[in-house]
């Protein structure tokens, strides 16, 4: 919209300046829809000499054009039409109008018709992982273009960056989670046609929109006018993740009397042939109206959700996938009386609204709007109660436990593990899958002396409901070609509660209310054992539990978060400059809502809180009360930031651009907190994030072709992070809380679009190649929720960053490290950690191809590589490196610290569409797309490495548990069939 | 309306597939009941005593049964409280015996008065320090017989029955005088009575319990003795001593003054000490009996939940006695005696000495 604007006024300003030309001519034509010469309406036609832009006009209701008084000459013509990609073709201005008779456009959806849900969701949760897809949105930048679904199955993070640190904002607004920062696309999943619409900056590009971070911003306009006017119905069924995708889309676009309305609705349901358990339960609903009131206003509400349920995957360890002969084992399910069962299922419904505002003039851009997130997150999972451990690949069903060629494990039973193989090796499902019949068979028989059933196994549902309220302001305003002054506010004000619900006593009648791991240890003492102390004093037992009701945790988190932001852009002939500055205050703070009695605190008068005789209000080590209940310290934190743009246009569609930024940021409320479920306690050390991030970019368009380099260099420092494992030896969470995480990121990237010899084909590729390292040995907090006691307390993580391998040479057939005059071992050299779970090489190289007769055909071919596992602190400590002994030797040091490579991977995708016209009105067509053709089933898209360490025999030193991995699914195809008019 | 009529079509073929049951429904049928196993799905029933006597026949060496061999028994104990731990004992009406399973939570599976068939063919019917078991062979040679452990092994073996009806149940044999050496009670439900505290435990402390190495864990310098002074209990009134009471016992100096072998006390070492639950022997005097073979040694796990409770004052001064019922055990030559709960722990006139919550009712 504010282009429109921006446009107008240049066109009027560069036709004055031709008008008093002589030889002057124009060109016209009709937009049509390249697949079935449909016109195209409302595309935006933007002409341009040397970046300097020269007349903007729109197409009419039948895709027809005309733009005359252009001076003799060349001129760069780009096509924009919602839905379609930008077009790009070059005009000679002869004296005359030209006849362009068609202008072709691209239907988007060739290329992007693929679901954000088709970004393989992981399930890691328990092991400090959210499912985070990290999703770059299609866009006409040509390596956006190819990445944002060509490297989406191996879980591609663009330049290695997070994605918290991507922003993705709806409306305008940013939507990014506040509690954790990451971008929360699974709020709109399955709505594809309304969210469609959209616009995006790379790297530190800042937006009209917001000031932005370093990896890009995304804007979805979700407003009911940019969705495309029409019918549109889709089936799709993928072999991937669920079987059936059921979509209906309209929008009215706008009418004579000022209002426009959309609506666009879809169902996904059913599992897929890849992994077992997965399935999909879920809905989608749209719905907006807008209402243009006279030329300058507009209000428009929308709302939206995507409810539903769907099946989890799990990690698991290699010799699993083995022996299973699957590397798609998901360990989360099982039969129930001969039907399969998935135990962790996701449960979401979370309604967004948005009321928005807009001023439009000549001259200004403004809007304001407010959005409501609500509703609930849930997350199933097995929970128990002094019962042995039901998940079936728990490591002592494994026969790694009972056997190790190396006797230093000390695991000598190789009968045990030749019966465990063979189960595994012969899939038996009672062994190999959950076993719900044994575990409904215990409840049941579990009567209590009232003759109740109380359950020993149970499902439980993860809650995390937020309550998101956003207000935010923005104006743009450009009073002259040569200067746009663009800024706004944004007030965001989050309450999310954590809580456990039970979900289903899987046959019994009650569940208690009590830690089950504090009543191993405090046996002797029940109120210690108390998840809800206060009930319990006031009750004088546990509470008993039915489904539904809240237990284990329930606690609030806080967040406010304030931000102003400005932006100046200067536009001097080919050179334009913009400055933009961003202040921000953020505060947060805990509030338990519950008394755990291992964490009892202070009572309400601030004494100690003292049962049968025993004090249970327990100190830190600095002598800080532990509380669980109440608010905790209020983080508070001031935040600054500044981006820096220059870019000059040269003849001929050159484009070179800079952009550099220094951000502070405030650490997000689940990066803060040691053990959020069980206390109020903070990480220490805890500060601002600060990154420093510049890019060089050069950019070609011209004549179909597209390309951009680009390099870049980012260096973040001070982070902290929050990992939370289930660690089964203790029966809880282990929480390694980290401070002081610097990580460099630099590298370069390239998109470019080639036409080729023959009408309609061109050449694609994508290649991002990067170095992601970490550059500092940060400090650790390890706490066990279940356990006062601070395992470890602010240590050093020495080989975090890098660790040393050590000289040496063979004598007689044994390695022999060399060492020093002073007897210490020679380092060779320094082998550097990376950023995990992403290639730092990407590359792709593509043909396309589409015929006058609507097919379409497209082949790729992938290159992957140098992608990490991700690291568990509690490796690259001394401790765990040195070993008992704590002699640390260069065996244990390569064996412990060493950071785990994947292999290259290889990949070939192809996808094939064509559409039909009838009466040139109704329009159908399919496109099939094939993944992994060569049917690759060793492809690790990520993991991580387990918490625990194993004593040796000889006391010398630790063994790791194996890691767990997630592999990319084998060949799988889409198949989307549509019908619009 | 051709494609939409397709579409239902399909939708409900695709209702039919596993992976669409969550997805139309979200119910799943009831489990089945587990098969309650009778006599008649074995053959022969092998008498416990019969599988106790394999190992005395065969020198007193562990014995691998290769033969159809099947037991039937009773449950006698449960694992609830922890005392008992990763086994149970069953028992017929020749005698009771150990099957080490080798799991936690095995109440949850196995109750009392429940009984259990066990197929001890290919297992191995072995003795702890005089005490006879049925295990699986233990390869590292460090036992005589190893846990099951993994439920394959435990589903190819035990076999769960129905519950024993009131008649069936077994009921615990009071025992006196010399009755507690006689052989054929050993891991049976015993009750023995009049039993008097006699002021001494037995305990084995470690300055670091975490070493792996046995010999390193053994050394001198690592290892000291609850027992030496004659009699005192060191302070220690409880059945045992979790991680938290051993802790308290040491920061309390209560252990200073124990001599460690190579000379040094407990009390210079005590900045090295790294705490962890103890099982321990809290020693008594068995009425009618004289001189050493007196002492009932009442062995309860540091992982027990009622490892720190402490044993009722009055029985600690020595003015009343308890009746102890459990599992008769012994260690090389010293009987000993296992609490399945403090229940188990009975005043002279029978009545409980703990209430449910492990409180002494004086």
């Amino acid at each position: 919209m504010i282009k429109k604007v921006l446009f107008t006024i240049a066109a009027t300003l560069c036709s004055l300046a031709l008008f008093a030309q002589s030889d002057f001519g124009g060109v016209k034509g009709t937009v049509v829809n390249r697949a079935g010469r449909v016109p195209v309406a409302g595309a935006e036609l933007i002409l341009s000499q040397g970046g300097e832009v020269c007349a903007a006009v729109k197409s009419d209701a039948e895709g027809k054009f005309l733009v005359e008084g252009l001076s003799n000459g060349i001129y760069d013509m780009t096509v924009k039409a919602v839905g379609f990609l930008d077009a790009n073709v070059n005009v000679t201005v002869e004296g005359y109008i030209k006849d362009l008779i068609f202008v072709g456009m691209t239907l988007e959806q060739v290329v992007t018709e693929v679901d954000d849900s088709n970004f393989a969701e992981f399930d890691m949760d328990d092991s400090g992982f959210e499912d985070s897809p990290s999703i770059l949105f299609g866009s006409n930048d040509p390596f956006t273009n190819i990445a944002s679904f060509g490297f989406s199955s191996i879980r591609f993070k663009n330049r290695g960056y997070t994605s918290e640190s991507q922003d993705v904002y709806l409306s305008g607004i940013r939507m990014n989670d506040a509690i954790t920062g990451y971008s929360p696309y699974s709020l709109w999943s399955g709505l594809n046609e309304a969210m469609r619409s959209k616009e995006t900056t790379v790297g530190v590009e800042t937006s009209d929109y917001g000031f932005g971070g370093y990896n890009g911003v995304t804007n979805i306009h979700a407003m009911p006018s940019s969705v495309r006017p029409g019918w549109r119905f889709s089936a799709l069924t993928n072999s991937a993740l669920y079987r059936l995708r059921l979509m209906a889309t309209y929008a009215s676009g706008e009418l004579d009397n000022g209002w426009s309305y959309a609506f666009n609705v879809s169902a996904r349901l059913g599992g897929n042939d890849w992994v077992k358990g997965i399935y999909y339960r879920n809905f989608a609903y749209y719905a907006g109206v807008e209402k243009k009131f006279d030329d300058y206003s507009k209000l428009s509400l929308i709302t939206f959700a995507a409810p539903g349920q769907r099946g989890a995957q799990n990690a698991s360890t290699q010799e699993v996938y083995d022996m299973m002969g699957d590397n798609m084992y998901n360990s989360n399910w099982g039969y129930q009386n001969g039907k399969l069962r998935n135990a962790r299922v996701r449960k979401t419904f979370e309604p967004v609204t948005v009321l928005k505002y807009t001023y439009t003039d000549d001259a200004v851009e403004a809007s304001t709007s407010i959005l409501w997130r609500t509703g609930k997150n849930g997350y199933t999972a097995l929970d128990w109660y002094d019962a042995p451990d039901p998940r079936p690949d728990y490591y002592r069903n494994l026969p790694s436990y009972y056997y190790m060629e190396d006797p230093d494990y000390d695991r000598m039973n190789y009968e045990k593990y030749a019966w465990a193989k063979d189960i595994w090796e012969h899939r038996v499902p009672e062994y190999t899958h959950l076993n719900w019949d044994r575990l409904y068979n215990v409840n049941w028989g579990n009567y209590d002396e009232a003759g109740l059933r109380r359950s020993k196994y149970a499902i439980e549902e993860r809650r995390v409901d937020q309550n998101d309220i956003n207000f935010n302001a923005h104006v743009k305003y450009q009073p002259n070609k040569s200067f746009t002054f663009a800024g706004g506010m944004t007030f965001r004000w989050n309450r999310t509660e954590y809580y456990k619900r039970m979900d289903d006593l899987l046959g019994g009648d009650y569940y208690l209310n009590i830690d089950q791991f504090a009543e191993r240890d405090f046996a002797a003492n029940p109120a210690m054992v108390q998840n809800d102390l206060d009930y319990y004093l006031a009750n004088g037992s546990a509470q008993v539990l039915k489904v539904g009701d809240k237990y284990g945790y329930d606690y609030l988190a806080h967040v406010f978060d304030e931000k102003l932001w400005a932006r100046f852009d200067f536009n001097l002939g080919g050179f334009k400059a913009n400055l933009a500055l961003e202040g921000g205050f953020n505060e947060f703070y805990r509030e338990g809502l519950v008394r755990k009695g291992m964490f009892a605190g202070l009572d309400d008068n601030g004494n100690e809180i003292i049962v049968d005789g025993k004090v249970l209000t327990n100190y830190d080590p600095y002598g800080n009360v532990i509380s669980s209940k109440g608010k905790s310290e209020i983080q508070e934190f001031l935040t600054y930031s500044a981006k820096l743009g220059l870019q000059y246009h040269f003849d001929g569609g050159h484009r070179i651009y800079a952009n550099g930024g220094y951000f502070n940021d405030a650490p997000t409320f689940a990066q803060s907190f040691i053990s959020p479920r069980t206390r109020n306690s903070v990480v220490p050390n805890l500060e601002t994030m600060k990154t420093v991030s510049a890019d060089l970019n050069y950019q070609y368009s011209n004549n179909g072709y597209n390309v951009r380099v680009t390099g870049f260099y980012t260096k973040i420092m001070d982070q902290t992070d929050m990992m939370s494992f289930y660690d089964d030896s203790q029966n809880s969470f282990t929480n390694f809380a980290m401070s002081g995480i610097d990580q460099r990121h630099m590298g370069i990237e390239m998109g470019f679009k080639i036409p080729l010899f023959l009408q309609g084909l061109s050449m694609e590729g994508a290649l991002s190649w990067g170095e992601y390292l970490y550059t500092s040995a940060p400090r650790m907090t390890q706490t066990i929720d279940n356990s006062a006691e601070i395992i470890a307390d602010n240590a050093l993580v020495p080989y975090w960053a890098s660790h040393p391998v050590f000289k040496k040479s063979m004598v007689d057939g044994v390695i022999v490290y060399e060492t020093d005059e002073y007897g210490n071992y020679v380092v060779e050299e320094w082998k550097n950690h990376y950023v995990p779970s992403t290639p730092q090489l990407a590359a792709n190289l593509g043909f396309n191809y589409r015929t006058n007769s609507y097919w379409f055909f497209e082949i790729d071919a992938q290159y992957f590589a140098h992608s990490y596992l991700d690291m568990n602190p509690l490796y690259r400590t001394d401790m765990a490196v040195a070993g008992p002994d704590n002699i640390t030797t260069p065996v244990e040091v390569e064996y412990m610290a060493a950071q785990e490579e994947f292999d290259p991977v290889f990949l070939l995708n192809a996808s094939i569409g064509k559409s039909w016209y009838i009466d040139r009105k109704y329009n159908f067509g399919f496109s099939l797309n094939i993944q992994n053709i060569t049917n690759n089933r060793y492809v690790k898209t990520g993991g991580y490495e387990q918490t625990r360490l194993i004593d040796s025999k000889s006391a010398e030193r630790y063994y790791r548990f194996d890691s767990k991995y997630f592999y990319m699914q084998g060949i799988n195809y889409m198949l989307n069939l549509y019908f619009r008019f | 309306m051709k494609k939409i009529l397709i579409f239902i079509a399909a939708a409900l073929f695709l209702a039919g597939c596993e992976e669409f049951t969550p997805v139309f429904t979200g119910q799943y049928p009831d489990p089945q009941l587990q098969k309650v196993w009778t006599d008649a799905d074995f053959g022969e029933i092998t008498s416990i005593a019969e599988v106790k006597q394999m190992y005395v026949d065969n020198g007193n060496e562990p014995y691998d049964i290769e033969k159809n061999c099947v037991i039937k028994g009773q449950i006698v104990t449960s694992d609830k409280s922890g005392n008992v731990y990763k086994s149970f004992y069953i028992q017929d009406e020749t005698a009771g015996i150990e099957i080490k399973m080798g799991k936690n939570g095995l109440y949850n599976d196995y109750k009392v008065g429940q009984w259990v068939y066990v197929d001890c063919c290919d297992l191995t019917v072995g003795s702890y320090e005089g005490m006879i078991q049925i295990g699986y062979k233990d390869q590292s040679g460090e036992y005589e017989t190893a846990y099951l452990e993994h439920q394959i092994l435990i589903d190819l073996h035990v076999f769960k029955g129905g519950f024993a009806t009131e008649e069936e149940l077994v009921k615990p044999v009071t025992i006196a005088g010399d009755q507690v050496f006689d052989e054929k009670y050993l891991g049976t439900l015993v009750t023995i009575e009049g039993v008097k505290y006699f002021n001494k435990v037995f305990c084995i402390g470690y300055i670091d319990p975490n070493i792996v190495d046995e010999d390193k864990k053994k050394s001198n310098e690592n290892r000291f003795f609850l027992d030496e002074e004659d009699p005192d209990n060191w302070g220690i009134t409880s059945w045992a001593m979790s991680e938290t009471l051993f802790k308290e016992h040491v920061d309390n100096g209560d252990f200073d003054n124990v001599v460690m072998n190579d000379g040094v006390t407990v009390g210079e070492r005590k900045h090295l000490i790294k705490p962890t639950p103890y099982t321990m022997n809290q020693w008594f005097e068995m009425p009618g009996l004289s001189g050493n073979r007196r002492f009932l040694q009442v062995r309860s796990s540091g992982y027990a939940r009622w490892s720190d409770v402490d044993i009722p004052q009055p029985v600690l001064d020595g003015t009343e006695t308890v009746t102890f019922t459990g599992i008769l055990t012994k260690f090389e030559s010293d009987m000993q005696f296992t609490l399945i709960d403090l229940s188990g722990v009975k005043k002279a006139d029978g009545s409980p000495w703990y209430d449910e919550n492990n409180k002494v009712i004086l």
